[in-house]
């Protein structure tokens, strides 16, 4: 029986070493996780020192884009519902009906929604996107936010109103008037998309878009507003399940056993591997300027697997997809819930409810990703104790 | 359907006149004037708008036995050849199913007149000159093109552009504002006779280079011309190909927001 440590595990990226993989077996640039280990081990979780936020973001910068190209941006959908709050007016809908709930929405045209669950992050990529704008104020690979809904386009200006509102830069929308934005979303080249209905996100994912469903957490612990913070689960949002059908099917030693036995063999991409890359790209365009230290940008791998054993499978895959991850929390079966409330992400993906819920009581946004094999059982009675 | 204001829905009831749509012969027909084995004129370009102009009048009636604000269909040809034929084009319309009020047989120089006497709201044509002799003259004129040949019969869609930005090929109508503005009401007035879903008409605004505030205006542009868009896509730079490829509209119209 493998001893659990209560403990989890945080680890670094200079423990990372042990693996003794050859720095340069993934061909990956300078940045890779030698560099990183004196970084990383002073700053333990905590933020580098926050910059300020300047006010009012200026509209008009000289010569910085403002639209980019879908192909070279990367696309954030993000749905009415979980943009802002809308609990009242779905409840006018499921009560009274559509006719009522666009009259209702029309009524209060010009009462601006309040944010949502995605707020925080949509503020964050924008963030980010101020930063990059600095840097590169000639190039389109920036965050692109959408918004894509079901409503109809009477609910257009209640909208639009509350971009303004908000002072969102959210300058692309799809209104489809009830029919499905998958085409849409399809055409937008979109690397995320985010919606409150988990039918939709799980079209999305059939359609090979990385998607996850989002939920209004009863209270939302403030996060950064100059560093954006996105936490993955492990298997089956950025690698596959078949780790996870192991353990469903034969249980944890069995897990354990298949882990060591296929160490050096990669697993496969989860649904959620390209928003991690895509979030990669960005990141080395603030190292490419110095910006190490700064960088707006930090990633988080928080998986119930173990550093010592199963979790060495999951990093060797990393690497050999030469994506980097700043932070990899390995909770051999601890509950997620406190680490994720000391890291504050913007945003969880995992594609166990039972976590995401668990994440949402502690004040965490969290996004289910409706995937893999986690799907089929239970939510509220599984736990991935100790991978 | 929602209205913003219902009371003078009531009383602009009484004033509804049909929208009178004239086609030439060469978008109803396979261009050549190709034959099937009952030397019948085959369906062409036009034949899905047309089905789906029928669409909206079959359940405009079912709501109100009584609307009057209905599609009013008339063929107008100019080709010598397909007037020798006049009762080949009568029966060919017939088989087809189509309802046309009207046959106008005319030469090249009196078409023109033709539209103007039968107070035509909309022309479509698959012919340029025909389109830009319409438009000239203060009518709203489509140009048809292949794509309108696979769009839905079942379903009239419109698209309205909201910025203004007339395509060098086929595509938005050509017309003075106000042509364009009156039968945008009338459209706008006909999908007010129908619920958010399952409406047989179903219009669509897309701006395609500003931001949301030009989406916006042009929301609001149109709700003044009384018509509310199901759908609006604000494009802000992304190529209108996909889109337009995914809306599938019949036509599109953008003179309701141009400044002259």
């Amino acid at each position: 029986m493998v001893k659990m440590s209560l403990e989890p595990v945080q680890v670094m990226s200079g423990q990372v070493a042990e693996l003794k993989v050859a720095p340069s077996s993934n061909g990956d640039s300078a940045g890779s996780w030698e560099g990183k280990r004196e970084f990383d081990k002073d700053h333990l979780g905590l933020t580098a020192k926050p910059k300020p936020v300047t006010g009012r973001r200026a509209r008009k910068v000289e010569g910085a884009v403002f639209f980019p190209k879908p192909e070279n941006a990367v696309t954030v959908a993000v749905s009415s519902r979980v943009l802002f709050r809308t609990e009242r007016e779905q409840k006018v809908f499921e009560q009274k009906g559509v006719e009522e709930y666009l009259r209702y929405q029309i009524e209060h045209e010009n009462e601006p929604f309040a944010p949502g669950p995605a707020f925080p992050f949509v503020k964050a990529l924008e963030a980010v996107n101020a930063r990059l704008r600095e840097l590169y104020p000639e190039s389109e690979e920036l965050f692109d936010i959408v918004l894509v809904t079901y409503n109809h386009a009477h609910v257009g200006i209640r909208l639009i109103n509350t971009i303004n509102h908000h002072n969102l830069f959210i300058e692309r929308f799809c209104m489809t008037g009830g029919s499905s934005p998958i085409g849409y979303l399809k055409a937008w080249q979109t690397n995320l998309y985010l919606s409150a209905d988990a039918n939709k996100v799980r079209e999305a994912l059939t359609e090979g878009i990385a998607a996850a469903t989002m939920f209004m957490p009863e209270k939302m612990t403030e996060v950064s507003e100059s560093q954006l913070r996105v936490a993955f689960d492990g298997d089956a949002v950025l690698f596959s399940d078949e780790s996870e059908r192991i353990f469903k099917a034969h249980g944890l030693d069995k897990f354990f056993e298949h882990e060591k036995e296929n160490e050096d063999r990669l697993l496969d991409h989860g649904p959620l591997k390209g928003f991690l890359e895509a979030l990669g790209k960005l990141q080395k365009k603030f190292y490419a300027k110095g910006q190490r230290l700064d960088c707006p940008i930090r990633t988080y791998l928080v998986t119930a697997r173990s550093a010592a054993s199963s979790g060495i499978r999951a990093l060797k895959t990393l690497r050999a997809w030469g994506l980097e991850i700043d932070e990899a929390l390995f909770l051999a079966g601890a509950p997620k819930g406190p680490m994720l409330e000391k890291i504050r992400p913007h945003i969880y993906f995992d594609d166990q409810m039972f976590h995401v819920e668990g994440a949402a009581e502690m004040g965490t946004i969290a996004a289910h990703v409706p995937y893999g094999i986690a799907q089929k059982h239970n939510s509220k009675h599984n736990t991935s104790a100790g991978k | 359907m929602v209205s913003t204001d219902q009371k003078t829905d009531v009383k602009e009831k009484e004033a509804d006149c049909p929208v009178v749509v004239a086609v030439t012969s060469h978008a109803v027909f396979e261009s050549g004037g190709a034959q099937d084995p009952d030397g019948l004129y085959v369906g062409g370009i036009a034949f899905p708008l047309l089905q789906a102009l029928q669409k909206v009048n079959e359940r405009l009636l079912k709501e109100n036995p009584a609307e009057s604000l209905l599609f009013d269909v008339i063929l107008i040809t100019t080709e010598s050849q397909q007037q020798q034929q006049s009762s080949r084009i009568t029966e060919s319309i017939r088989h087809h199913g189509l309802k046309v009020s009207r046959f106008c047989f005319s030469n090249e120089e009196d078409f023109m007149e033709n539209l103007l006497n039968n107070n035509v709201h909309l022309f479509l044509t698959t012919n340029r000159n025909e389109a830009l002799q319409g438009s000239q003259k203060g009518v709203l004129s489509v140009l048809l093109d292949e794509h309108t040949a696979s769009c839905p019969t079942e379903q009239l869609r419109v698209l309205f552009c909201g910025d203004a930005v007339v395509q060098s090929e086929a595509g938005p109508a050509l017309a003075s504002k106000q042509a364009a503005q009156s039968f945008s009401a009338q459209i706008g007035k006909m999908r007010g006779r129908f619920g958010p879903f399952d409406s047989p008409i179903s219009i669509a605004l897309v701006t395609s280079r500003g931001g949301r505030e030009s989406c916006g205006d042009a929301l609001r542009t149109l709700r003044s011309l009384g018509v509310n868009a199901d759908e609006a896509y604000c494009l802000a730079g992304a190529p209108r190909g996909p889109i337009k490829r995914l809306l599938q509209p019949h036509f599109l119209l953008s003179e309701c927001f141009s400044s002259n």
